[in-house]
């Protein structure tokens, strides 16, 4: 069985196995085991409420419960941008026109921002590549939002998430080499690293202050700004399917998108909709693919726990689990257990369940 | 001989004869159209009869004649205010330095600031001659006579003198500068935005020109190089107006990026070493050719004169030269040495 859980100390090895796979375009968790150490140090803190609410950094780590090993992670920052400062560019239009000449030019530029700051961001999503496939990866994104619907004070309104840029297969970044690189006298991937690393007041110094206009960066790089790289159009996608959508800022390294999306919009959150527990002893199938299966996931701030089940387990008031999964899910009968769509479904799935009172054989299938 | 007078309206002709000779960077002063260049023409005339309307301000051109044929040779101007009554946009070349502490990183930034710093200091604009005539005295002429002008009427002029010196263009005509920067916002080819520049109001510059400061380091590579560096064409001008006290500061040309030369006015060689002096007649021509100015405003006259010996204040040269100046015997003339 596959369980979302926090991320815990025994976690490490396993984090650092995958961050070194990972290779370089994720900025979050660079692989340094005691950078690494920290952030789950940090997370631990978090989940006992032993740190201040918006210095939250919330890491789930996705489980194979017969492995017994951390096989993915994804995270939630409470707040960006105050213990150290959020760089954005804004791409905004400035126009120049002359009603004498007939001159009407439209010049895209980007502002340096700190736009985001305070607000919440989805980040540091990594899964094995052993994996892969099975909706684990929606599991593992998805997961969040059910999160951040149970806990809403905790997290600002918005949400938003940074898309990896574009770069070619060398680590190249067609948008750093035009602008940063200008500035830095470094590698895309070493200032990365360093603002991977928390060193980002660098940029703060290093960076061009002034607003850049983007006619005058070469085709290569103005090709750049706001696409995403061809790994990520994936996650991309399914964050669209959420909700989320562009909202004007890009990275100020490689140009990749930032998309964001109000808690109470996302997808995820409007389709989700609250069981009781009963517990039977009837077997069930949790091996169907993923778009016959629902996510399922406790209450509880500290001891959050999410997996997934056959979306006929689902009935008016309660849901059938058996105990292996009351167990994993740390619920007992009568718990209150929020359930919602794992794969992409129709907008009306969730009223069929509520409007008919019985279950349709594959609610949000 | 060779004379440099005030310009009149029968001028119109002979002017547009030689405007037609040049680049295209002369346009931004001096316009090709025959009835724009008749609005200047005008403005000049009424400027040196001291006859401007309230909130207009002096703009001055002369015209290099040879007497012996009537035909002009060349124009030249002054601006008594650089933008008259309107903003006069350059830019200012800083720099920045981006240093991080922590990384022991220190990196020097040159950034073009929008600036209308010049505004309202003393102009010398319009400059064309006869090809031929580059780099002989006549040219010299044509170009001090009006720092002579200046000398005579310093109260006209402001502290400041400023010129700008034609920046970098191929020998197929393109810009580098105004290719990587300006194309981008005014749409336009640079020889359509110099010409709207002599003759549109400067409005259309406020309304396409970038607000913000440019990065240098992000204009292309030809641009870069081309920032402040005069046309190799100038030449001659350049080391005359350098010769003068005039030096490239930190300004340059929102177009083509060429230098723009200061001064300060009273520092100016022809101001410092032209003197009054009276005139006098001299029955032969010999001596040293030196610069000899007449009259004031309108009546103004400039010309090359062999210059015989000097008593006192007293100034020795051929009759010609006072029929060409319209002087006689006694009055007050302004020499300095070629």
């Amino acid at each position: 069985m596959l369980v979302i859980r926090p991320l815990q100390e025994a976690d490490l090895d396993a984090l650092y196995d995958m961050a070194q796979n990972a290779g370089k375009g994720l900025t979050t968790l660079p692989a340094d085991r005691e950078l690494l150490e920290r952030k789950i140090e940090h997370a631990r803190e978090t989940f006992n409420q032993r740190c201040a609410p918006e210095a939250g950094l919330y890491l789930f780590a996705l489980e194979d419960t017969e492995l017994k090993r951390c096989v993915g992670i994804s995270g939630i920052q409470a707040r960006v941008g105050l213990d150290e400062v959020f760089y954005n560019y804004r791409l905004s239009v400035a126009v120049n026109a002359s009603r004498e000449l007939g001159v009407h030019v439209r010049t895209p530029t980007l502002h340096l921002s700190n736009d985001m700051t305070d607000t919440t961001e989805i980040c540091s999503l990594l899964l094995s590549d052993s994996h892969r496939g099975g909706g684990n990866g929606l599991l593992l994104s998805r997961c969040r939002f059910m999160y951040l619907d149970s806990f809403r004070k905790h997290f600002s309104e918005k949400v938003f998430a940074e898309m990896r840029g574009v770069s070619d297969k060398h680590g190249r970044s067609p948008l750093w080499d035009a602008l940063g690189s200008q500035f830095f006298d470094m590698e895309f991937s070493e200032a990365d690293m360093l603002s991977g690393l928390g060193n980002k007041s660098f940029i703060a110094e290093l960076m061009p202050k002034y607003p850049i206009y983007v006619p005058m960066l070469p085709d290569a790089a103005r090709a750049v700004v706001g696409r995403v790289h061809d790994n990520t159009a994936p996650a991309l996608r399914m964050l669209q399917a959420e909700g989320f959508n562009f909202n004007g800022l890009v990275d100020i390294f490689d140009g990749g998108p930032v998309v964001e999306a109000f808690v109470h919009n996302i997808r995820t959150v409007r389709e989700s909709i609250n069981r009781h527990v009963l517990i039977s002893r009837k077997p069930m199938d949790l091996n169907l693919p993923a778009s016959e299966r629902v996510m399922i996931s406790n209450v509880s701030f500290r001891d959050f726990r999410v997996t997934t089940i056959p979306a006929e387990c689902i009935g008016p008031d309660t849901v059938t689990l058996n105990k292996e999964v009351a167990e994993v899910l740390l619920v007992e009968s009568g718990d209150q257990v929020r359930l919602a769509p794992l794969k992409d479904a129709g907008p009306q799935a969730i009223h069929t369940v509520k409007e008919h009172g019985h279950v349709s054989r594959s609610p949000w299938g | 001989m060779w004379l440099v007078r005030p310009i009149k309206m029968d001028d119109l002709q002979g002017v547009l004869g030689i405007s037609g000779n040049q680049g295209a960077r002369l346009s931004s002063t001096l316009p090709k159209q025959e009835d724009a260049l008749a609005a200047k023409i005008d403005c000049s005339v009424r400027s040196f009869a001291g006859k401007l309307k309230t909130g207009e301000s002096a703009r001055f051109l002369f015209v290099l004649q040879n007497t012996a044929t009537g035909k002009i040779h060349g124009i030249a101007g002054i601006d008594a205010r650089a933008g008259n009554g309107q903003p006069f946009y350059n830019y200012r070349r800083d720099a920045l330095i981006h240093a991080s502490h922590e990384l022991g990183v220190s990196r020097r930034v040159e950034v073009l600031y929008p600036s209308h710093a010049l505004t309202d200091t003393s102009l010398l604009c319009a400059f064309a001659i006869d090809p031929e005539l580059k780099g002989t005295d006549a040219f010299e002429l044509l170009s001090r006579a009006r720092l002579m002008f200046i000398a005579e009427h310093r109260e006209w002029f402001s502290r400041r003198m400023v010129v700008e010196i034609q920046g970098v263009q191929t020998s197929q005509g393109e810009v580098p500068f105004w290719d990587s920067l300006g194309r981008h916002f005014f749409d336009m080819d640079f020889e359509t935005a110099d010409q709207h520049s002599g003759l549109l109001s400067k409005t259309f510059i406020a309304e396409l020109m970038p607000p913000n400061p440019i990065y240098v380091t992000l204009l292309s590579t030809a641009a870069q190089k081309a920032l402040g560096q005069p046309h190799e064409l100038t030449g001659p001008t350049y080391e005359l107006l350098q010769h003068e006290g005039f030096s490239a500061g930190c300004y340059v040309d929102i177009f083509d990026a060429g230098p723009v030369l200061e001064a300060r006015t009273d520092s100016l060689r022809t101001v410092v070493t032209s003197h009054r002096a009276v005139l006098h007649g001299n029955p032969g021509d010999n001596g040293d050719n030196c610069l000899i100015s007449a009259g004031q405003g309108e009546a103004f006259r400039c010309t090359l004169t062999p210059l015989g010996e000097t008593l006192k204040n007293e100034v020795k040269v051929p009759v010609s030269t006072w029929t060409c100046l319209g002087c006689s015997s006694g009055d007050d003339v302004r020499m300095a040495p070629l």
